[in-house]
């Protein structure tokens, strides 16, 4: 009785989490509801693919082909196939079907650790091991998150596996091959230990601090895993005269490295990075995977020679903005080009100041050709031979295809471009077999795509991870409709919002406004009007708006991610709160834009 | 055990082979050559065969296909050589620990960093790359040529030469490790233990894996890299190269060295070298130099311009250094200073920042004079180098012009970061701070914005 009373004396809404946490039984509940809400309506496990292009492995593509998917295998794929009498027929006419997209490499699903305050170490040139950044015995595939947001991202961009690697300094730890559905993170698991992960990163005020005590640590951990190893094995065949060997999680989780019974992942963008990496594997000598590299067509016949299997990373530096100026105003509107002109007035009057600088304009010269560099890089690699996967540590899953094809437009080949897709990293994580091809009795990993995945306009409309399908909505059809609506004006304004949950509703504010091209949201609790909360990492795509709001309960604080679906008068969608599980949201529209906010 | 480290010693010179660095073929016509070594010789020709001189004589044919380079009316000098300096380096000073004899700067070589071609443009052709002056004991130095214009930063090291390791004395330490994290050495004293800690726990490391190697012990030790390394210094495979100014504390660290069997030391800085200079050249310790510049901090203002001139004249090998990205541009400035201060001739002059600093990296059988069978690195200028007027036309390295005046491009940087919004003189101001003895340290010990304000500070005046 009294927890029922507590439950309806409170409204505000960080109250009631903080109940939550105070009584478990209510607690269950919520978080069995919040999964059956979120299970998809999936009428049977058989799906048919009628008619569409298929893409059977890069560079055999054949047309007027179906698929068969049964309980998450493909069971047959060819022309002229019979509907299961118990299937989903999708309409995939005249669309193109890709294995679904491996990602060789990445944190997907990895939380970025919390911003703490840095530790205080007592010996700064003996720092425990994890603050050092020294601890090869983590496992990925214990901190993976299905239901982190960059895992969706992913999927949504055509993925339906990552290798997820740990974050952290030197040696952060160990891979994992995960699938990207959803459901708990030990299903997913596809290869619990991939390899080791290491790059040169340090942190300050503690040993190693600099990368030349990295490296220095690097050799001697090395010793001393293979020192270790043999003395644990040693041990083990007969004590006697020999002391107990002294236990290291951290030493020992690096024997095998120095076996060569698993490799390493050294991330190693920029050219001294790669030298570095690849000094210290001759050196020690282990196997190593370059990854996220950047800068590799310097050293390419140093990475042919040694045969070093290498991921190239799909970040690239943007364009010239100038350039890429001159191709948007043909779409913007006429007040925008207006601004965008006198801006480029004030900026050519800045230049013109030291426009004849003959530095500058050297410097412009070799910038331009630097750029050319990094976007060609992947060309480079296949016209030498050199096969290569890509790498997804530092580009966002939205730009990946955009920054493909760029990567095209300076030579790279479609075919090298989806076998660094699909079949490079199935070989080089040892799913082959499994992966990486649209085969009879592989998995039912599946990407769809309106066009063919390399034309610029293409969309993602189904993704199939483990035979489990995803629809997305046509995006440029939903855009022409946002447009007309004009979707800023519907957005900004003064919101009514109010979560629901079971026995329990929280109600407030939110004010919606754009600054500077930047959406600013404040929500307030109706308990404490007065009280505004300010939401980061705010992003608008379409009708669909989505944001992070942090508060703070008693020292306990709670992340509140919202992701709504905006009309002109009202909205809906749910907010996620942490581990506590995810719960509807509405609100209405109480005043337009027009007023002062 | 022996065959693994005859393996391993293979395996090294293997890599050695691998990465040989490039060398070309040249005939320089009819210039004044300063040999250094073996007095002046008027309108003669140098020829340079695979980046090594191969005979210096008048008249000589010029041979098919090679570049022939007129100097008629120069001086050609031995490459220029700096047995102190920070450059072309990504980490100076690993300051969590007062021995941190295992790092290695030969291992975060920068061959990008623009300062080398700086120090071609004043002649240079080899630096002294070292660690900072943070810890009694900081980390392994590595001698560089200046093959400016390659991305591989093997391509620096200069193949061959002996390792060499930074030692710290005074205030430097202090500051750091006692005042800044409160432990050993707070007092000149301090430092001199952690000397003498760090030798005798080496021995018992030794001790610990000859008794292992000779099968009385059946689990091999902890690897220690640290005590690997001083070990090495131990064994004689090692120059010490110290930072230093007082003469109590020269004298000092001489005394520790001979109770441990140690005699290979460059004092580096060395500003009251002059009071003890006989006791320098009774041990065989060499001195690397400042012309004239003190009065830095408290330890330093006890010095003298004539400091180089009275170190020469009593049989100390001494150099004069940069230990700055802009002094290296003009050692030959430094040099000349020693014939006011101290009327040194011309060739013990040049001496100062050639042989002298050459035979104190350990590298004087290869580079340092000009002389038949050692490598092609000059610095070609157009009047006599410890002229005031003397301005650098050419630098070779390897026989390979990696300077020329008449050829010299607007932006010379190696690696443009298509995101980088400013030239190579903006970026200059903001990496200026990693040339003297102290960056990356005092941060440490400070807030982030107090810190980028010292940086600020540093930038503007070099603290040794």
């Amino acid at each position: 009785m009294s927890d029922i009373r507590i439950l309806n004396d409170n409204h505000s809404f960080s109250r009631w989490i903080r109940s939550l946490l105070l009584m478990p039984a209510v607690f269950l509940s919520l978080a069995m509801a919040g999964q059956n809400s979120d299970e998809p309506a999936e009428l049977s496990r058989v799906f048919f693919l009628k008619n569409c292009t298929v893409v059977r492995q890069p560079g055999v593509t054949l047309s007027g082909q179906s698929v068969i998917i049964r309980n998450g295998l493909i069971e047959d794929v060819g022309p002229n196939l019979k509907i299961p009498f118990n299937a989903q027929v999708v309409d995939t006419d005249s669309m193109f079907v890709y294995a679904g997209f491996i990602d060789a490499f990445s944190n997907t699903g990895i939380a970025k650790p919390e911003q703490k305050e840095r530790p205080k170490v007592q010996d700064p040139d003996n720092p425990p091991m994890d603050v050092a950044g020294i601890t090869p015995q983590i496992m990925a595939a214990d901190l993976y998150k299905p239901n982190d947001k960059s895992v969706g991202e992913m999927r949504a961009a055509g993925f339906t596996m990552s290798h997820v690697a740990p974050r952290g300094l030197m040696l952060p730890g160990r891979s994992a091959l995960m699938s990207l559905g959803e459901g708990e993170a030990d299903r997913m698991v596809v290869r619990k230990s991939v390899a080791q992960t290491g790059q040169f990163a340090s942190t300050r005020g503690v040993y190693p601090s600099t990368v030349i005590a990295v490296i220095a640590k690097f050799r001697e951990l090395f010793r001393n895993a293979a020192n270790a190893g043999a003395h644990e094995e040693l041990y083990k065949t007969n004590p006697a005269g020999i002391n107990r060997p002294e236990y290291s999680k951290e030493v020992l989780a690096l024997y095998p490295l120095t076996k060569k019974q698993e490799s390493m992942y050294f991330i190693a963008p920029k050219v001294k990075d790669l030298h570095r990496a690849l000094a210290l594997r001759d050196e020690l000598g282990f196997n190593m995977i370059l990854a996220e590299v950047k800068q590799g067509w310097t050293l390419m016949d140093r990475i042919q020679k040694t045969n070093t299997p290498v991921l190239l990373s799909v970040e690239l530096p943007d364009e010239d903005k100038k350039a890429d100026k001159k191709d948007k105003k043909e779409e913007a509107k006429p007040e925008e080009v207006k601004k965008e002109e006198k801006e480029e007035k004030k900026e050519k009057e800045a230049e013109s100041k030291d426009a004849k600088s003959p530095e500058q304009e050297s410097f412009d010269t070799k910038k331009a050709q630097a750029l050319k560099e990094y976007v060609s890089q992947a060309a480079e690699f296949e016209k030498k031979g050199i096969a290569f996967g890509f790498s997804f540590l530092d580009v966002k899953p939205g730009d990946i295809k955009k920054n493909i094809r760029r990567m095209m437009d300076h030579g790279l080949s479609e075919k090298a471009a989806l076998s660094a897709l699909t079949t490079y990293p199935a070989a080089l994580l040892g799913v082959a077999s499994s992966a990486g091809t649209i085969e009879k009795g592989k998995l039912a990993n599946l990407v769809i795509t309106d066009k063919s995945y390399f034309d610029e306009k293409s969309v993602v409309r189904y993704v199939f991870v483990d035979g489990r399908k995803y629809e997305y909505n046509d995006k440029a059809k939903k855009k022409s409709e946002d447009t007309k609506q004009d979707n800023v004006k519907s957005i900004a304004g003064k919101w009514s919002y109010e979560v629901e949950v079971p026995g329990q509703s929280s109600a407030g504010t939110m004010r919606v406004s754009k600054e500077a091209g930047n959406y600013k949201i404040l929500v307030a609790n109706e308990n404490e009007p007065s009280k505004e909360r300010e939401a980061t990492d705010v992003s608008v795509e379409g009708n669909k708006l989505s944001f992070r709001l942090e508060v703070d309960m008693n020292n306990f604080p709670l992340k509140l991610d919202f992701n709504l679906t905006m009309d002109t008068k009202n909205f809906s969608g749910s907010v996620s709160v942490g581990q506590f599980g995810s719960f509807p949201v509405k609100g209405e529209l109480i005043d337009g834009p027009d007023m002062k906010l | 055990m022996k065959i693994k480290i005859f393996a391993f010693a293979l395996g090294l010179f293997l890599c050695i082979n691998v990465i040989s660095a490039q060398t070309g073929d040249l005939l320089i016509k009819n210039a004044t050559v300063l040999t250094v070594t073996k007095g002046t010789r008027e309108n003669t020709d140098i020829w340079v065969q695979n980046g090594k001189i191969s005979r210096i004589d008048r008249n000589i044919p010029a041979p098919k296909g090679v570049r022939v380079i007129d100097a008629t009316g120069m001086y050609v000098m031995p490459g220029i050589i700096d047995a102190h300096s920070h450059i072309a380096i990504d980490a100076v000073n690993e300051a969590t620990a007062p021995n941190t004899a295992e790092v290695n700067v030969g291992d975060a070589l920068d061959p990008l960093d623009v300062s080398i071609y700086r120090a071609l443009a004043g002649g240079t052709t080899i630096s002294h790359a070292m660690h900072g002056s943070a810890n009694a004991i900081g980390g392994q130095c590595q001698t560089i040529k200046h093959r400016y214009g390659t991305t591989d930063p093997a391509q620096l090291r200069m193949e061959g030469a002996p390792r060499t390791i930074k030692f710290a004395l005074g205030e430097n330490p202090m500051r750091v490790h006692g005042e800044g994290n409160k432990i050993s050495p707070n007092t000149r004293m301090g430092v001199e233990q952690i000397f003498r800690k760090a030798f005798s726990a080496a021995q018992l490391y030794m001790k610990a894996w000859d008794d292992y190697k000779k099968g009385l012990t059946k689990v091999a030790p902890a690897y220690n890299l640290r005590m690997e390394t001083i070990a090495d210094i131990l064994k004689g495979n090692i120059i010490i190269h110290c930072h230093s100014y007082r003469a109590d504390e020269i004298l000092m660290l001489m005394n520790v060295l001979r109770d441990y069997g140690i005699n290979k030391i460059c004092f580096q800085h060395v500003n009251e070298g002059f009071k003890v200079a006989p006791e320098l050249a009774k041990f065989g310790a060499t001195a690397s130099v400042f012309a004239d510049w003190w009065a830095y901090k408290f330890e330093v203002y006890y010095s003298t311009a004539y400091n180089a001139a009275i170190l020469t004249r009593n049989g100390v090998v001494t150099s004069i250094n940069s230990d700055s990205g802009e002094l290296i541009r003009h050692l030959y400035h430094e040099a000349a200073k020693t014939q006011r201060y101290g009327d040194l001739t011309d060739d013990e002059a040049l001496a100062l920042i050639t042989i002298n600093p050459a035979i104190q990296l350990g590298i004087d059988k290869r580079v340092g004079s000009i002389e038949v069978g050692k490598d092609a690195d000059f610095a070609i200028f157009n009047n006599h180098p410890l002229s005031i007027y003397a301005v650098p036309q050419m630098t070779i390295v390897d026989g390979i012009v990696r300077f020329d005046i008449k050829n010299d491009p607007e932006d010379i940087r190696v690696d443009i970061d298509p995101k980088e919004k400013y030239a190579t003189y903006y970026e200059d101001l903001r990496n200026h701070e990693y040339y003297g003895c102290m960056s990356g340290v005092m941060e440490l010990f400070m807030e982030e914005s107090y810190a980028s304000y010292l940086r600020y500070i540093y930038s503007k005046n070099h603290t040794h």
